[in-house]
């Protein structure tokens, strides 16, 4: 399986030179099996730097099929759903898989994205490839074309979000971000099992030690979490990830270098850019 | 007076090493009098930066005033990461046209439920105020005269004139032309016959705005697209620098700023579009600017640029 990092940054879309390395484009992650077929989570500004890639093949055509996992509807996880060109091209196959944000509808809530006053595509209705929306119950496990996907409910500020455990080709990646457990160091069992022996690990690492204490309850970790899960779930290698819009390239770094001494984890930081192989 | 750009990316941000240059956050000015006055037009995500220096300012409570044009994403997306909104005593007043059924609070309110962001508008500490602008309605805001222009856009938009130290800017954005295509409250996926009384009604809109335009020092317009852009997607809502000229040179307008550039366009086409658009312009007597993230431009013809 190979992965690429098409957004990395968490809650803003960030731009600028002190930003370019690591990049600053919202979360959008692309899995490919090794027979080519894909899988998205999640539909951050980065997905329309994919939707650019993929309109050069198939789904340019109207040929394109492609599921696509939402953690969450937080905006900077679905700003670029409206903006995603393959909905645009009739005849492409989307699916949008994920759960209910509490006490709504996942449709409602996407169709309220594009209302009118927010959006001149008016509806759901109006994307020309359509799009099937499939709600998830939390705890689930399912498959979508090759790859396997177990699910987990994870408390994130005052919603919640869902985390993907996702197999392919005999290699696992979980996906753990916009989570904060009620102590860092504490990791949730629900969550310490979806990671369970992964070959990689993306973890909610949003911010520093220091400016985790001014945050806390906002729903996000710092670093020593997902060290602490990566640790206990005895993962392959750690990806730290949704990094603040606040974070330069300077201070991602640092956060690497500290992080590195204090574990034995095989830990990078998350950058948009090639494929990496799982 | 002098207006920053803060964002000046059309439809949404656009980070990376392509648009590094002109910037890739999108729709946000900054419109201060030389007293210091200041008024906010637009709450795209340009808005987060000017958010941060305006705390640096220091000066709380303060009262901010932010114009809408309309409430597109890429227009107030901004506002729930406005660092003022989150210091206690802050009064921040938003100006909006009442664009549907729901009541304004209801649609800014909604951008910020918990499904969409974390904290929900009637906890964040400043007390916001909502306030419905009517095209051709004036306000006076602080030492500002504004006057709202019925702008051409799905849903409606509004421009604006805002007149202060003697001197004018307006900001049109977002708008399409007036000659093929009418936005009304539906979704259009491509040029509709346009009866007679669309014609008028275009014409109007027109005419209403040259008027408004009428000696204007400075014009922020909307030019998304290029013409060749234009052509496959008139019905989007947006001009070309062409079109923006063509107002322009009608109103007599002194210079033209080239604003809500297309995410798809790099530093390097927008390179190419400043200097052809610069010299069409200069034919015509106009001075055309082309606005990138972090400028400032003086306005009126006794300052130097």
């Amino acid at each position: 399986m190979k992965l690429r990092f098409w957004g990395v940054r968490g809650s803003f879309a960030m731009c600028g030179r002190e930003v370019l390395r690591y990049g600053g484009n919202t979360t959008s992650i692309e899995l490919v099996a090794a027979s080519g077929t894909r899988l998205l989570i999640d539909l951050g500004t980065g997905a329309t730097e994919l939707a650019k890639l993929l309109m050069q093949g198939e789904f340019g055509r109207g040929q394109g099929e492609l599921p696509i996992l939402l953690s969450h509807t937080h905006l900077d996880h679905i700003q670029g759903l409206p903006f995603f060109t393959p909905f645009f091209v009739k005849g492409n196959r989307i699916r949008i898989v994920g759960a209910d944000p509490p006490g709504l509808s996942l449709q409602a809530t996407l169709q309220n994205q594009l209302a009118p006053h927010y959006s001149p595509l008016n509806g759901l209705e109006n994307l020309a490839a359509g799009v099937s929306i499939d709600t998830i119950v939390p705890g689930s496990t399912f498959t979508l074309g090759e790859f396997e996907v177990e699910t987990a409910l994870v408390p994130h500020g005052n919603m919640w979000t869902t985390a993907f455990r996702v197999t392919a080709d005999g290699k696992v990646v979980t996906f753990l971000s916009d989570v904060e457990y009620p102590e860092p160091e504490a990791p949730l069992p629900e969550a310490l099992h979806l990671a369970r022996h992964a070959d990689l690990l993306i973890h909610d690492a949003m911010h520093s030690d220091d400016d985790y204490q001014l945050r806390r309850g906002w729903g996000h970790s710092p670093a020593r979490a997902a060290i602490s899960v990566a640790e206990k779930a005895a993962v392959r290698r750690l990806a730290l990830f949704h990094h603040s819009p606040d974070a330069t390239d300077a201070m991602i770094d640092e956060t690497v270098w500290r992080a590195r001494a204090e574990t034995k984890i095989e830990l990078f930081a998350a950058a948009e850019g090639s494929y990496l192989e799982v | 007076m002098k207006i920053t750009f803060w964002g000046v990316r059309g439809s949404y941000p656009v980070p990376g090493a392509a648009t590094v240059r002109y910037g890739g956050q999108t729709s946000c000015v900054e419109i201060r009098t030389e007293s210091g006055g200041c008024l906010i037009v637009d709450a795209g995500t340009g808005l987060r930066a000017l958010g941060q220096k305006l705390s640096r300012e220091g000066g709380v409570p303060r009262q901010f005033h932010v114009l809408l044009s309309h409430v597109h994403w890429d227009h107030i997306q901004g506002l729930p990461f406005f660092e003022p909104a989150y210091i206690p005593g802050n009064r921040i007043a938003v100006y909006a046209l009442l664009t549907a059924a729901d009541e304004l609070d209801q649609v800014i309110g909604g951008i910020t439920r918990h499904e969409f962001f974390p904290m929900p508008l009637e906890r964040v500490p400043a007390q916001f105020q909502f306030i419905e602008v009517k095209p051709t309605v004036a306000m006076d805001i602080e030492d500002f005269h504004v006057l709202p222009i019925a702008l051409n856009h799905p849903y409606g938009a509004v421009g604006y004139r805002v007149d202060a130290d003697g001197t004018s800017v307006a900001y049109v954005a977002d708008t399409a032309p007036f000659h093929e295509v009418l936005h009304k409250q539906h979704f259009l996926c491509g040029l509709e016959p346009l009866s007679h009384e669309d014609l008028a009604a275009l014409a109007a809109m027109r005419a209403g705005l040259v008027a408004a335009l009428r000696g204007v020092d400075t014009v922020v317009y909307d030019t998304h697209f290029l013409p060749e852009e234009y052509k496959r997607f008139p019905h989007y809502g947006h001009s070309t620098p062409d079109q923006a000229l063509e107002i322009c040179a009608e109103a007599g307008v002194r210079t033209l700023v080239l604003y809500h550039h297309a995410p798809s366009h790099s530093d390097d086409q927008m390179d190419e579009v400043a200097e052809r658009y610069r010299q069409l312009g200069k034919a015509q007597g106009i001075e055309v600017v082309t606005s990138q993230e972090g400028m400032t431009l003086m306005v009126g013809a006794q300052e130097p640029r």
